[in-house]
Order: structure tokens, then C-alpha cells, then sequence
């Protein structure tokens, strides 16, 4: 969905939900989230939680190596959450399916490491319901399918 | 706020049809009642008992759970069901037809949206 369609205007700040659900291989989608996110802390207003959920989960990924080139998506989140003290979410179920885990989980799956990002949160789906029914506006980016 | 979820996709193309019925439970259980509306091939999602080629989970579990949770507005487009040759006496659960002038609508009674 196009996040330009809610335009932030400043003298009222509003408080929002971000859900991301495209991997971060769909480079416009993906980007347009961390972008649409950037505005918003810029221009003023509060991010209640961005939450990462289907194929998304691949962005709290600690083992993707990015060639030279090319931007990693996961250490922008990483540092835009730390400058403005935001909470990055990643869906526990999905996250679990694809090999996103933390130390607890691994430990919990007997696994022979973790991957879970800095910054990331391994979180349920109650934490994305909630946040939904708090926040003046929610807004989802890139089909998971 | 109220959340409409709109469900296009087959129960097992991919994981997006339980994924969007596991948020829409989870919804249910935060006490937000949300509306489901089935359309194109999400349709595929009400037949029951159909066979089931993924080794993930029985849509048809997720979907009767729908009830328990108290989730009662489900909505068919009628024209998807039709491209199927289906009527709504084949599916598992008791839903709303509605045409697809009709959405527009339905879409405005909600506040949030989220297509799946």
C-alpha cells in the first residue's frame, strides 16, 4: 500500500503502527517501509511498534551479507530504532519457520546458534493486535504471499 | 478501530491464508472483532475437507476456529464464488454474499484494512 497516501501533517501528530510483511529482497516495498518510517520520526510523530511479519521476518536476520554495493536494510532498522527508541518486532511463529531465533529459543530447540538481529524482538501476533487497536493509523507494506 | 481482512489468496499457494487467519484469531482474542472478506481464490480457503498438499496444518482447523473465537462477519464476493462454480452451501462456515459493487461499502464501515 502506498504510504503516500497519509501524508503526515505535522501540527497534529499522530501515533502509528507499521507492519511490514515483504522480505527484504523486494527492495522497493522494503525500502518504502524503512523511508515511510524515517518521515514520520522526522516530521514529528510516534511510532508505536514496526512490526515484521510473513516473509518480513528475514529483515531481523543477523546472517544476511549484503554485497559492498548495496544497502542493508536490516542495520538501518537497526539504526533508526536505536535513534528514536522504537520496538522491532518480528512475528515469533513466522520467525521460528524460517530460522530467525534468539538465544532463548535456541536454547528452548536445542539449535546450534541464533540469528536474531540486535535490535530485533522476537514478539506474538498480540503484540501486532495491539498496537493496531492503539494507534491513530496502520500502516502495512508489501504482500507477504 | 475496527479491522476488515481481506483474504485473496489459496489455502495453500503459500502460508499468507493461515497467516492471515492466524492474525485475524489473534484479533478475535484482543477483543477487536475484526470482518473477514474472502475474494478471488481466498475463496478456496471456505471448502471444506479440501485435500491438502502442504505438510503445514489443515486449513480447515484455522477456519473452523473462526467460530469459537467469535469472529461471525465473514463475507463472500459473490462473482469469486461464482468463477469456482461454487455456491455458499459448499463452504464450511455460514457466510454474507456480497457483489463486488457492494465493497466499497463494506470497506468503509471498517477502520483499518489489511489485504492479504
Amino acid at each position: 500500500m502506498a504510504g503516500f497516501l497519509y501524508m503526515p501533517n505535522t501540527a497534529h501528530p499522530l501515533s502509528y503502527c507499521i507492519l511490514v510483511r515483504c522480505a527484504p529482497s523486494q527492495q522497493s516495498q522494503a525500502l518504502s517501509a524503512l523511508h515511510f518510517t524515517q518521515a514520520l520520526l522526522a516530521q514529528g510523530h510516534k511510532v508505536l511498534r514496526v512490526f515484521f511479519y510473513q516473509q518480513a521476518v528475514l529483515t531481523g536476520s543477523s546472517l544476511r551479507v549484503m554485497p559492498q554495493d548495496e544497502s542493508n536494510l536490516t542495520s538501518q532498522w537497526q539504526q533508526l530504532a536505536q535513534q528514536h527508541q522504537i520496538e522491532l518486532g518480528v512475528c515469533i511463529a513466522a520467525a521460528l519457520q524460517t530460522g530467525i531465533v534468539n538465544q532463548q529459543e535456541s536454547q528452548r530447540y536445542e539449535l546450534p546458534g541464533t540469528s536474531l538481529a540486535e535490535g530485533f524482538e522476537l514478539v506474538g501476533l498480540g503484540q501486532l493486535a495491539a498496537a493496531s487497536a492503539q494507534c491513530d493509523r496502520l500502516v502495512s507494506f508489501g504482500a507477504g504471499s | 478501530m475496527t479491522c476488515l481482512i481481506c483474504l485473496s489468496q489459496s489455502p495453500y499457494a503459500s502460508q499468507s491464508a493461515k497467516e492471515s487467519l492466524d492474525l485475524a484469531l489473534v484479533m478475535a482474542a484482543f477483543e477487536q472483532n475484526p470482518g473477514l472478506l474472502f475474494i478471488d481464490e481466498g475463496v478456496l480457503q471456505l471448502l471444506p475437507k479440501a485435500a491438502q498438499p502442504s505438510p503445514h496444518k489443515h486449513i480447515g482447523k484455522v477456519i473452523s476456529a473462526l467460530e469459537m473465537y467469535d469472529i461471525s462477519q465473514l463475507w463472500v464476493e459473490q462473482e469469486s464464488l461464482q468463477a469456482f462454480g461454487l455456491v455458499t452451501e459448499q463452504l464450511s462456515q455460514p457466510v454474507k454474499l456480497i457483489s463486488r459493487h457492494q465493497i466499497a461499502e463494506l470497506w468503509a464501515k471498517y477502520d483499518q484494512h489489511l489485504v492479504f
